[in-house]
């Protein structure tokens, strides 16, 4: 029997605002990979947990402008460079580009919004099949009434001792040592 | 977050500006309005009057005319920004802006006034200059007030002005005075009788609930009569001006305008507040937050609205609807309408788009005033190109398009006076009651706004 890799500790706790106050504490411990369950949203836990803020906004504002200069470039060179057509005597120049705001609005939007859906999803890490936790049989109850608390073992904080009496000292419950199935 | 604010932190009377703290810049306010006002009774009235009936003339009282549209135009469209916030405000019942819902009252409560400074567009000695239709109507046999008989229809239709025949169920002139007499009395008339519940609960002991659903039920009708009067007071001071003309989005374009601008005062005055040390308990920069967010959202469908009507008109180009952008992309006209689209736009697009630059008022302040700028150059393009070919003023190389020098100074002087004159009025209301609606009872949901 070839041991199994820990993906870290479980800890519940009993009301929000003790997960609240467990995170801080966690937080303060100077843990990074670590992440909070809960049935649903917590005002300022993300900030108790001192999670950054998301550097998908910047990603979506590089893809709007990707998508913004596609579409100058795109229709510029099919309408004016290569292939100019004159009707009802427009210009076919540089002062045609009135009639490519609507195109580089949809491609800024178009690009902007596939940033957002593929970008979330990456920094996510889905679409996943399964995850360690699942392997704890309590842990199924973070979608009906329990607050958990996990720090994974790749944290480079994580000891076996020490993050069993942190969680303890945070006030968790059933703490259980989570480990990966086998492949 | 700061602390959680409790009833204990809101004052049981209210906040209320120090008397004597804005005495002087009212007396100033209120001084230049005044000056200013008597100057434009002259210049409109009195200086170099043509004696020519029903024809517009080349004079300082004509180019004035237009000047007092302009001015007059550009501070109404803010009054009625601050009226739509407060009425959408009651309509949907939000419970984060009731810490700002006074001053968007105060903001609103300038409109009624504004009917003192429309008085000059009631007279035919202006009207003349301004509104060819008028003239048209005129010269056609209605006299000076008169409506639209069939024997006028008929002499429109001799004077090839088939266009003004086939408008005359909107474009009369009894109908035209009744409209406008409509829009101060009847959205006048409700923001005051909104802003006088409002007040009224600041002094109950036992302040409930039925103020706020009363005036829900008020503001949702009174948000039909914001819409007409929104629309059609823009229809019948600034559209009128080129009667040929169609267009199918000016009134969403003004009122666009209008509601973007009234909420970069409504930010401007309350970090002005803030920093003189009001509001400290019930506004935080989340207030800011929210409010930049609904700055933003009006930038981007100002943008939207304005390039929609130029690029129907740009794509359908048929010839009653492009006048207006013929005229405003010849020359330096161009020049200007293109600094809309970076200025009025782009730019502040872009820099709105950060949420900790809404939350920074160092930053809002200057972002505020140079949006209150390019609303000054928007509206300054929907008014003042009409006064050339209006006015058939006329040089060597035959009809000119631009404002000789003198005229902008005449510009200024209107802009300086009915600045003047909203700025008294406007700090006349923040000085009449409390900063905000102490005894609201969400004033607590406002006060822990979190977004």
């Amino acid at each position: 029997m070839t041991p199994k890799r820990v993906y870290g500790y479980l800890a519940e706790f009993e009301s929000a605002s003790a997960l609240y106050k467990a995170a801080e504490k966690v937080r303060d411990a100077g843990h990074k990979k670590w992440d909070c369950y809960s049935p649903y949203p917590i005002h300022g836990l993300d900030k108790a947990m001192g999670m950054k803020k998301s550097i998908l906004p910047w990603l979506v504002f590089c893809g709007g402008s990707l998508g913004f200069l596609t579409a100058i470039t795109l229709a510029y060179t099919t309408q004016v460079v290569i292939y100019p057509t004159v009707v009802q005597a427009k210009p076919a120049n540089i002062f045609t580009t009135a009639a490519f705001f609507p195109i580089m609005f949809e491609l800024t939007v178009l690009l902007s919004g596939f940033t957002t859906l593929f970008g979330l999803l990456a920094l996510m890490g889905l679409p996943r099949l399964n995850h360690p936790l699942f392997e704890s049989e309590q842990f199924a109850r973070a979608t009906d009434d329990g607050f958990f608390i996990a720090i994974e073992a790749r944290d480079p904080r994580f000891s076996s001792e020490e993050t069993k009496t942190l969680l303890e000292d945070a006030g968790g419950s059933n703490i259980e040592l989570v480990e990966e199935p086998e492949a | 977050m700061g602390h959680f604010v409790t009833s204990k932190d809101i004052p049981a009377d209210g906040e209320h500006i120090a008397p004597g703290k804005l005495a002087l810049p009212m007396m100033v306010c209120g001084v230049i309005a005044l000056l200013g006002i008597i100057l434009s009774v002259y210049l409109l009235f009195i200086h170099g009057d043509s004696t020519e009936v029903n024809q517009p003339a080349d004079t300082v009282q004509g180019q004035y005319a237009y000047s007092w549209l302009f001015a007059f135009i550009f501070f109404i469209s803010i009054t009625l920004g601050g009226t739509f916030w407060m009425l959408l405000h009651h309509v949907s019942n939000s419970g984060w802006g009731i810490a700002v819902r006074r001053l968007m009252e105060n903001l609103a409560s300038v409109f009624p006034w504004f009917a003192i400074l429309a008085i000059p567009f009631f007279f035919p000695e202006v009207q003349k200059h301004l509104y060819e239709w008028m003239n048209e109507h005129r010269i056609a046999g209605t006299g000076t007030y008169g409506s639209v008989t069939p024997e006028v229809k008929e002499t429109l239709y001799a004077n090839h002005q088939a266009l003004l025949a086939a408008k005359e169920f909107y474009m009369n002139l009894p109908f035209w005075f009744g409209r406008m007499v409509f829009y101060f009395v009847a959205l006048g008339g409700g923001i005051i009788w909104l802003k006088k519940i409002s007040v009224a609960q600041d002094h109950d002991p036992n302040p409930g609930v039925e103020r706020l659903i009363f005036s829900r039920k008020l503001s949702m009708f009174f948000l039909v009569v914001f819409g007409l009067t929104a629309t059609f007071l823009v229809f019948d001071l600034v559209k009128a001006l080129d009667f040929k003309w169609f267009s199918t989005m000016y009134g969403v374009y003004f009122f666009a305008g209008c509601v973007l601008n009234g909420m970069a005062l409504l930010i401007l005055t309350s970090i002005l507040l803030r920093r003189a040390g009001y509001l400290q308990t019930v506004m935080s920069p989340e207030h800011h937050h929210v409010m930049g967010k609904l700055t933003f959202a009006f930038v981007v469908f100002w943008g939207y609205v304005t390039f929609s009507q130029f690029f129907l008109i740009w794509y359908a180009n048929i010839t009653e609807e492009t006048s207006y952008f013929l005229l405003r992309n010849t020359g330096n006209w161009n020049t200007a309408s293109v600094c809309l689209v970076f200025g009025h736009f782009a730019l502040p697009f872009l820099f709105l788009l950060r949420s900790d630059v809404k939350k920074k008022p160092g930053l809002m302040i200057p972002i505020t005033i140079y949006l209150f700028t390019l609303h000054a150059l928007d509206h300054y393009i929907m008014v003042t190109p009409e006064r050339g070919p209006s006015l058939t003023m006329f040089s060597e190389g035959g009809p000119q398009l631009f404002s000789t020098g003198n005229v902008f100074w005449l510009d200024l002087i209107a802009f300086v006076t009915i600045g003047c004159f909203f700025a008294y009025f406007y700090m006349r209301a923040l000085t009449k009651s409390s900063l905000f609606p102490h005894r609201d009872p969400r004033i607590l949901e406002s006060a822990n706004l979190f977004n």
